[in-house]
């Protein structure tokens, strides 16, 4: 029978799963979260193993992440996407000590150690501001796909203020600059350096400690990295699909956890 | 409202005497509303740590705690109908939520003429005076009873300043302190002279003496007590805490409080030769560094105790210091006597803040918590709308990382070899408020919770021995 890991990250807006055979990945899957999180679950389970030509029962451990973790009845673990984000971070790039998560709901800031172990953190807390969910809302506003945003703020020339990250606020404010004639791309590029400002107030309070990384949805936004860079001055890492990290960390801990309970058995 | 609707699940206690908490506070709040109606007490609106009580109690007046009946509807999830009267009244919700859900329970009644409906154990009873002391840090204590009285103009207000040397790392406090003594003195003789006035009594200082000496008695055992907390595993944690410091805060100078620490101090002493912890598998030992909690979410200390997280020490609400390990002048003027206490209280680690480079006072105290109850890990509550006691919370993580790394550590290093380096103490910083539940999201809360447990067991298998 061959050995597969699976890792599952059940986040508020997409899910995405990511299928390990020893420590190598072998496929993975993202869709949209939607309103029944344990048949996302299993439809991202079922479609991993469809890719990978594997049965259920070749998955030796399922490690589950993200906010709707606890739902996944078939996971054997579940632990906080800070952790799962971290071993993943580290898998792919061993010099980051911060991540910056932008996901759909929080914000997040943590350190990280050599080993990809949390060290310590903060979250943006109850209030969306900062987070993926403003992103969603600029998009909104301007009717423009989520993922063509960040390489137009990137064509700005003219620096608008944009005063507020807060995901309501940030609507409105929108809104009165389309009226004022503020240019797409000009006023994208004032939303993020805002955004930029407000995980900045986060990670200052947590402390940074280089190498530098930025993960989660937020992060394939290229004009949100910029700002995040020009705000930092240093060089921000942006790991390949960094939305997939916690669910291949998951997948890592899943693996991790079957050696450890090999070790003990021996 | 659908979520102060929902019942919250009883928080489960550790000792019998936090259990005996509840019913303690109701008596106290119906027993100001029974005096009330016989009319033969005077009842005073007033704060908690102000060093008053026995003041109060020798002149047989009794206190009305309106932060404690503020806490009270925070626990019973009813404290959001009152914060919107007083938002309804033009109070922003930003200011303190104490003092919101006071004035606007106490306009509803006066609008009212009797209590709002169903006020929790009965309501607030209207006082005949108002003592009101800011401390010197807390500008809502000075404002709130003026604002009250524009709903109560008949009641009269009395403003006790009690102010401490502020940390001076070059300077040794006792060459100022007499001027703050001085100061202090004549507002408790002021504080005398208007309860004098407004009860036509004149004060006893003999029972006075008598009070002020059980109250000392009272904080050399609530210290003793608490120190037997230091035992592995831990027999009782923060979350009990927050109800035992009920007799400290509210009912000082009285037999009651005494008696009280007697009975904690033999069940902690029971619990420590049976073994017996707060957690039954103590995995993890907590700090609560700071921070007033959020009281509709007691229950959140259950969830960290499901993770073998205990909480041994926390520096809310523990407003003692053995009277004996203060270096203050003795005296036989009991007010003279409660002036010193004061300052002595507030002075307490000035000296080892001075000892040690970059510390302060309140730094200072962490450290010795963390070192005498064997500490893993620091918690502190940010309460939105209390900027009294929790500006300055991550001011104190950031000096307490700079200026102690307790925990050895061994990291895989460029060499493939394990390197021993010294870390900081983890710590985990909760948000929401005191009372105002629309802050708290239990799924952010617990997350974080989660997190801060898997950081704690990532140092304990990394720990250098």
């Amino acid at each position: 029978m061959t050995a597969y890991y699976l890792g599952l990250d059940m986040g508020s807006a997409f899910s995405k799963g990511v299928l390990m055979k020893t420590d190598r990945v072998v496929t993975s899957y993202a869709c949209p979260t939607g309103g029944e999180i344990k048949v996302t679950a299993e439809r991202i389970r079922d479609e991993v193993l469809l890719k990978a030509g594997a049965a259920k029962q070749d998955i030796l451990k399922t490690v589950a992440t993200g906010y709707g973790s606890k739902t996944v009845f078939f996971a054997n673990v579940t632990v906080t996407d800070m952790s799962a984000h971290a071993k993943g971070v580290i898998h792919l790039c061993p010099s980051i000590r911060t991540v910056v998560d932008i996901g759909d709901l929080y914000s997040k800031v943590f350190r990280i150690d050599s080993q990809g172990n949390l060290q310590s953190f903060l979250l943006s807390g109850k209030c969306a501001g900062g987070s993926g969910r403003a992103l969603t809302m600029i998009a909104k506003v301007l009717q423009l796909k989520i993922e063509e945003m960040g390489e137009i703020a990137l064509r700005s020339t003219k620096k608008v203020e944009f005063s507020t990250g807060c995901a309501v606020f940030a609507e409105s404010e929108a809104v009165s600059r389309i009226a004022e004639g503020v240019a797409k791309e000009d006023l994208l590029a004032g939303f993020y350096r805002a955004l930029a400002a407000q995980l900045n107030a986060l990670a200052e309070r947590l402390g940074l400690e280089p190498d530098y990384a930025m993960v989660g949805g937020g992060a394939r936004n290229a004009g949100l990295v910029k700002a995040m860079e020009d705000l930092y001055g240093f060089e921000i890492v942006v790991p390949p699909d960094p939305h997939m990290t916690a669910a291949l960390g998951a997948a890592l801990i899943a693996a991790e956890t079957v050696r450890q309970e090999i070790k003990v058995r021996q | 409202m659908a979520e102060e609707q929902r019942k919250p699940k009883k928080r489960m206690t550790a000792t019998k005497a936090a259990a005996s908490i509840g019913p303690m506070v109701k008596e106290f709040i119906t027993g100001t509303n029974r005096a009330r109606a016989e009319g033969k007490r005077k009842l005073a609106y007033t704060f908690i740590v102000c060093h008053h009580e026995e003041i109060l109690r020798a002149m047989d007046v009794l206190p009305v705690w309106t932060e404690n009946f503020a806490g009270i509807c925070g626990v019973k999830r009813a404290a959001e109908r009152f914060l919107q009267k007083a938002e309804s009244l033009g109070f922003s919700r930003s200011l303190c939520t104490y003092a919101l859900c006071g004035l606007g329970f106490d306009q509803w009644r006066e609008e009212l003429g009797e209590m709002p409906p169903d006020a929790p154990w009965g309501g607030q009873a209207r006082p005949d005076f108002m003592i009101s002391s800011g401390q010197i840090l807390c500008d809502p204590r000075t404002k709130w009873y003026q604002a009250a009285q524009q709903f109560m103009p008949d009641v009269p207000i009395y403003n006790i300043d009690l102010p401490h040397p502020l940390f001076d790392p070059k300077k040794d406090h006792r060459e100022v302190w007499g001027y703050y003594h001085k100061y202090i003195v004549d507002q408790l003789r002021g504080l005398v002279s208007f309860v004098e006035e407004q009860t036509g009594k004149k004060m006893d200082y003999d029972r006075l003496r008598e009070l002020v000496a059980l109250s000392d008695r009272t904080w050399n055992l609530v210290h003793e007590t608490y120190e037997l907390r230091q035992a592995v595993p831990c027999p009782m944690g923060t979350g009990d805490a927050m109800n035992t410091m009920v007799p400290l805060c509210f009912m000082m100078a009285t037999q009651e409080a005494y008696d009280f620490y007697v009975n904690l101090k033999q069940e902690l002493e029971e619990k420590i030769a049976r073994g017996e912890g707060e957690v039954e598998d103590e995995k993890y030992r907590l700090l609560w560094g700071g921070g007033l909690p959020a009281w509709y979410a007691l229950n959140d200390f259950n969830y960290l105790n499901s993770k073998g997280a205990s909480f041994p020490a926390e520096t809310t609400y523990r407003m003692v210091v053995p009277i004996y390990e203060m270096d203050i002048p003795e005296t036989d003027d009991p007010i003279e006597h409660i002036a010193w206490k004061w300052l002595g209280y507030w002075t307490h680690w000035y000296d080892k803040a001075r000892n040690r480079p970059g510390s302060e006072p309140d730094v200072e105290r962490l450290i010795e918590y963390i070192e005498n109850y064997k500490i893993d890990g620091v918690v502190m509550h940010l309460a939105f709308s209390c900027r009294t006691w929790h500006v300055g919370l991550i001011w104190q993580l950031h000096q307490l990382a700079k200026i102690y790394r307790p925990i050895p550590v061994l990291m895989l290093g460029g060499n493939g070899k394990g390197d021993k380096v010294q870390r900081e103490l983890p710590s985990l910083i909760l948000e929401s408020d005191i009372i105002d539940i629309t802050s708290y999201s239990e799924m952010d809360t617990r997350n974080k919770i989660d997190a801060f447990i898997e950081t704690l067991e990532s140092v304990r298998q990394t720990k250098a021995a």
